[in-house]
């Protein structure tokens, strides 16, 4: 009666699943860069901790019973020779309260770090703590420095603010500020920290100290269901040295500013990959640093040219947050473009870019709904992490955003350009050269 | 047993058609009941399943482009909301009709009519759900729908409308049904059938309803604010006007959580009785089975706020709910200990049904291990959200609740058709399922803690998702070939299965001692019970060794057993005790005894009343469903004429109610 023997199968399986993870989780570190188990951080090496606890517990119990049960299944199968009844038993008291009592035991050992960490993680931050506050949007990420301030084109003092490319000190605590600005949203970085809803009419806060992360990039993600495009919402998180940071944040206070373009080939390359070089003006030891007037109103901007760290190298971008989110089909010719001339148009208000955007330092872009692209050429990623940041992303996404991200506010704007939220074409739009001149002046906002 | 002696001469009721459509249209019979809801609730599984597999499809590889953003988003929430209201309810309300009235010796259920009432309304408010698709419109907000994202000012279009609706109507089905089922268990036990004597089923399907009809007050009045909300212009959620989306968290979780009690409880039921079958044992610690049930359920409505840790609610909160969360964990653990211990001893024989039963045993233990985790609010919030709560969840309610199912539907198939299913495409089924389960959401744990948020349409390369994906995806490949193979089983075993008897299983519980299907009246006389296993002290009064299972000196037996009295000492009818099982009639020399086609009595020739068939509850369930989605015409900027189609309905639902209400239950008699 072999073929019978069927349990014997359920216990193989089992037994090859448990063993088929523990090595998986092992060997996360290398092939997992957005694993939960990073310790690269406070928060992350406490909730490890808690980790190991519950995964120790949850193995020993799921061997114990599953190992009880299978042994159960083998023992006490019918074979084709029994004869033997059962003994009827209903019950033994010792044995239930045994089952009762062990269970609750292992929670106490389970509950007593995990309210240890409760309290720990959600004390409050340490006074010196960078602040980060965190605006969801549907669906990308505002992130404003309200420690580090700025005059805007109007007079007023605003704080230093960026989207969807996050910059923190290596060693300092950094406490977030989380809201939304419409539906709720989820801020997670899983390297670096567990998750924290953004909701409208509330706040909330999160801290961690990026003490142990090398200076490297990270993912982060939308993690609640956010609407149409909620996959498309995600971010890079840059972990960089005190220093780099000073510099970063110091250029952030800056207006916008472009240096004239290089002649270098901006110029037919089909699809640029991920393998999109900035223009040299990254480089350290370029062209002298000439820090701009703040708050010069005037129309041509000042060229203007940096030196030290004003972006995270994208050399150095480790592979997994350079994005290789597949294009739609847009034609576009790529034309050469000149950035003096993209400046007039979103001067002229050309594209209506103005009524969206903000960039200090371009004083009709004065726009509070989308993101503030005073200094968009610096960043390494279009469309909330969705795309890299190059002429030829950049210009498939002002020419029809809406083919390149479902359901998202900013219109389809390419002249002759197929709607797919109003199911029309757009009449009037920008050509594909005036597309062309306006990514160059973008690109050119390091 | 003096039932049938004293039983006063009625004048018979009316022979009503046997078949055909309007009996089916009709019935008021729980029996016939049940398997509207079976066969309903399996269509269903498949639309639900075939959601679940594009689903798949899409994420199988990296940036996938089988649908698009906006479908997926549709597909996954047509998928919860499906699986939870249109599946896995109404498949355990098959089985709270057909066996709540077996196991306790009843007639039929209390409201009769209602019943058949709660299944017209399941029944159009499942259509009505599922008409979005066709009209492009299909339900986008996620089976949780957190507001502001299904307010009016984020979702303008008629999705998120049927949702709330189609939600509004499934809901008064269940509550129609948990008070029914709630007064037949009350009211209509049998002689003797004291609570702890009652199957563990019954009990389970006891608290299930106690759940129901406090949990479900709660989602109603959730989504009556959406629906002011959404058609009326009122602010309760709007946050423009301040509205608090943590209101409707808190609204719909309490709703929530005991809701996956209400789909897992029923389950544990099934289990409870197949195990003790198979195992020819009683079930080990019966009291504590029940009292852990009912705990379970009690936590179950102060845990709410594990689903909502990362809202941020501050320590105190996290600290309370967390706990709490832990201590559901014992009662749980107890459930599992006690099957095994069932097992324990037994002489075990893996029919179909105790592979799926002993499987839930087996697999459940996952979904309660991860579920402890969860508990862990510091680590809750590196899973929630993410594809780790996928795992858990489906490890809960596919290789739960599902497994139990089907472990259910397995065994009680010969009592709803009298037809066995055939045990080499169950074992089929079983195996490829099991793998296809596993292989499906074991991995999700993996992507889950590697970072891989949930309800996301696409994920880029190089994220260390894609072989956890493509696995899960190829699973889902085998659970399509199993459950193709049970539904070939189900549909062609209900024909020529071999004919099952009374009693195929050697079972101990009164729904075994009566034909198969049984008769409309079910026990010709109402049985005196004595004991948690009736049928075991008929068939084989030597098993009880030291612990009898009737109180001592009481008398043992009174069961009618197919139509017949059988006496002080029961003789077997159908399989002998341990018996082999499943045999194909066709299959020569098979051991199994077929029960020779016999005429039983009817209902009238016994003197039973039985109810009346009745069209109306169809007609009030139809009106009132009309009446809920004439609402939709508002969206279409048709108020007046959404106000004359309410009208209208409400109407015709008001005049079906007092035709109802106006028509005695039987004839006079």
């Amino acid at each position: 009666m072999h073929h019978r023997f069927r349990p014997r199968r359920l216990a193989r399986a089992a037994l090859t699943v448990a063993l088929a993870a523990s090595p998986l989780v092992i060997a996360a570190c290398t092939q997992y860069p957005n694993s939960v188990f990073h310790a690269r951080t406070d928060t992350n090496r406490d909730i490890g901790f808690l980790f190991e606890i519950l995964i120790w517990f949850g193995s020993i119990v799921f061997v114990v019973v599953e190992a009880i049960l299978v042994y159960t299944l083998i023992r006490f199968r019918r074979r084709s020779s029994t004869t033997r009844q059962p003994e009827h038993v209903h019950g033994n008291t010792t044995l239930e309260i045994t089952w009762t009592i062990i269970p609750a035991l292992i929670l106490v050992f389970i509950a007593i770090p995990t309210v240890r960490t409760i309290f720990r993680t959600q004390s409050r931050a340490a006074s010196d703590a960078l602040q980060v506050e965190v605006i969801g949007h549907q669906w990308w990420w505002e992130f404003r420095y309200p420690q580090y301030t700025v005059r805007t084109p109007t007079g007023k003092l605003d704080t230093v603010v960026t989207a969807n490319e996050l910059y923190l000190p290596k060693g300092r605590t950094v406490n977030f500020t989380l809201h939304s600005k419409d539906v709720i949203h989820s801020f997670w970085v899983p390297s670096l920290s567990g998750k924290r809803d953004l909701i409208a009419n509330h706040t909330n806060y999160l801290w961690f100290t990026p003490d142990s992360a090398p200076s490297t990039a990270y993912n982060g993600f939308c993690v609640e269901y956010c609407g149409a495009s909620h996959a498309n919402m995600r971010f890079r998180t840059f972990v960089v040295t005190p220093d780099e940071f000073q510099s970063w944040i110091a250029h952030q206070e800056t207006p916008a500013a472009f240096a004239t373009p290089l002649p270098t080939p901006t110029t037919p390359t089909p699809v640029a990959g991920p393998n999109a070089k900035p223009t040299a003006s990254a480089a350290p030891g370029g062209a002298p640093a000439a820090p701009a007037p703040a708050a010069a109103p005037a129309p041509p901007p000042t060229s203007v040219a940096q030196a030290g760290f004003i972006a995270f190298p994208r050399d150095s971008m480790p592979a997994y947050t350079i994005p290789k989110t597949p294009v739609p089909d847009i034609q576009y010719s790529n034309p050469y473009g000149d950035p003096a001339r993209g400046a007039e148009l979103l001067m002229k208000g050309q594209g209506a870019c103005l009524g969206c955007h903000t960039i200090r330092g371009n004083p009709s872009m004065i726009g509070q709904i989308g993101p503030n692209l005073t200094h968009v050429g610096s960043r390494t990623t279009i469309a909330a992490g969705l795309y890299p940041n190059d002429d030829q992303h950049l210009a498939l996404w002002i020419k029809n955003a809406r083919k390149m991200k479902p359901g998202v506010l900013m219109p389809t704007i390419g002249l002759n350009e197929y709607d797919p939220q109003l199911n029309t074409t757009t009449k009037a739009g920008l050509t594909d050269q005036q597309i062309a001149d306006i990514v160059a002046y973008l690109r050119a906002l390091k | 047993m003096a039932t049938t002696a004293t039983a006063p001469v009625y004048a018979g009721a009316e022979e009503h058609a046997e078949s055909g459509l309007w009996s089916w249209l009709t019935t008021v019979d729980h029996k016939r009941i049940a398997a509207l809801y079976l066969g309903t609730s399996l269509f269903w599984f498949l639309a639900g399943g075939l959601e679940a597999s594009i689903i798949r499809a899409q994420l199988a590889f990296p940036n996938g482009k089988v649908v698009s953003a906006e479908m997926f988003n549709e597909l996954f929430t047509m998928h919860g909301t499906t699986m939870i209201f249109l599946v896995v309810m109404p498949l355990s309300a098959a089985f709270f009709n057909l066996l709540i009235p077996l196991q306790i010796g009843a007639r039929d259920v209390a409201f009769p009519r209602l019943n058949a009432f709660s299944y017209w309304v399941y029944l159009f408010g499942s259509i009505f759900l599922n008409v979005s698709w066709f009209v492009g419109s299909a339900p986008d907000g996620g089976w949780f729908g957190y507001t502001p994202l299904t307010t009016f000012a984020y979702s303008h279009n008629l999705n998120i409308d049927f949702w709330v609706l189609g939600l509004q109507i499934l809901g008064v089905s269940s509550l129609a049904a948990g008070f029914n089922f709630i007064t037949t268990i009350i009211n209509m036990r049998a002689p003797g059938m004291y609570f702890m004597r009652m199957p563990i089923f019954t009990w389970m399907a006891f608290i299930v309803q106690f759940l129901i009809v406090l949990a479900f007050p709660v989602i109603t009045i959730a989504l009556v604010f959406l629906q002011f909300d959404r058609f009326f212009g009122t602010n309760f959620y709007e946050i423009a006007q301040g509205g608090d989306p943590l209101l409707w968290q808190h609204l719909f979780w309490i709703f929530g959580h005991p809701e996956v009690y209400i789909l897992i409880l029923p389950a544990f039921g099934l289990v409870s009785e197949i195990l003790p079958t198979f195992s020819r044992k009683p079930l080990f610690g019966y009291p504590v089975m029940v009292y852990s049930g009912m705990l379970i359920a009690f936590l179950g409505f102060g845990v709410w706020a594990h689903h909502m840790f990362a809202v941020g609610m501050g320590p105190i909160a996290d600290t309370v709910f967390g706990v709490t969360t832990m201590l559901i964990a014992i009662p749980t653990g107890v459930k599992i200990f006690n099957w095994i211990f069932t097992m324990w001893g037994g002489v075990l024989r893996f029919t179909t049904a105790m592979k799926f039963a002993i499987t839930l045993v087996a697999l459940f233990t996952i979904g309660g291990i991860s579920g402890v985790m969860h508990a862990s609010p510091p680590a809750d919030l590196q899973q929630t959200d993410t594809y780790f709560i996928v795992a858990h969840f489906h490890y809960v309610l596919v290789a739960g609740s599902m497994m139990g199912l089907f472990g259910g539907v397995y065994y009680y198939f010969p009592k709803f058709t009298g037809r066995m299913l055939d045990e080499k495409l169950g074992s089929w089924h079983f195996w490829l399922f099991f793998i296809g389960v596993n292989l499906t959401f074991f991995p999700m744990h993996f992507s889950g803690l590697y970072g891989m948020p949930r309800r996301i349409y696409r994920y880029d390369v190089g994220q260390g998702w894609e072989t956890f994906n493509l696995m899960s995806s190829i699973g889902v490949i085998f659970q399509i070939l199993g459950v193709a193979i049970g539904f070939w089983n189900f549909w062609r075993s209900r024909k020529v299965g071999a004919i099952a008897g009374n009693d195929p299983w050697g079972a101990p519980t009164l729904e075994w001692s009566i034909p198969s299907p049984p008769p409309d009246y079910n026990f010709a006389r109402v049985p005196t019970v004595t004991s948690r296993y009736p049928l075991w002290d008929v068939k084989s009064p030597t098993l009880t060794s030291d612990v009898p299972h009737s109180r001592l000196g009481e008398e043992r037996v009174d069961v009618d057993v197919g139509g017949h009295h059988t006496g002080k000492v029961g003789r077997a009818i159908g399989n002998p005790p341990g018996g082999p099982v499943g045999a194909s009639t066709r299959a020569p020399g098979s051991p199994l005894t077929p029960v020779p086609p016999r005429r039983l009595p009817t209902a009238r020739e016994l003197g039973i009343p039985m109810p009346n068939p009745s069209i109306k509850p169809l007609f009030v369930a139809l009106f009132m469903t009309l009446m809920f989605s004439s609402l939709i015409a508002i969206h279409k900027d048709k108020v007046p004429l959404a106000v004359a189609l309410v009208i209208t309905f409400a109407g015709a639902m008001t005049a079906s109610l007092y035709g109802w209400l106006l028509t005695p239950l039987e004839d006079e008699h």
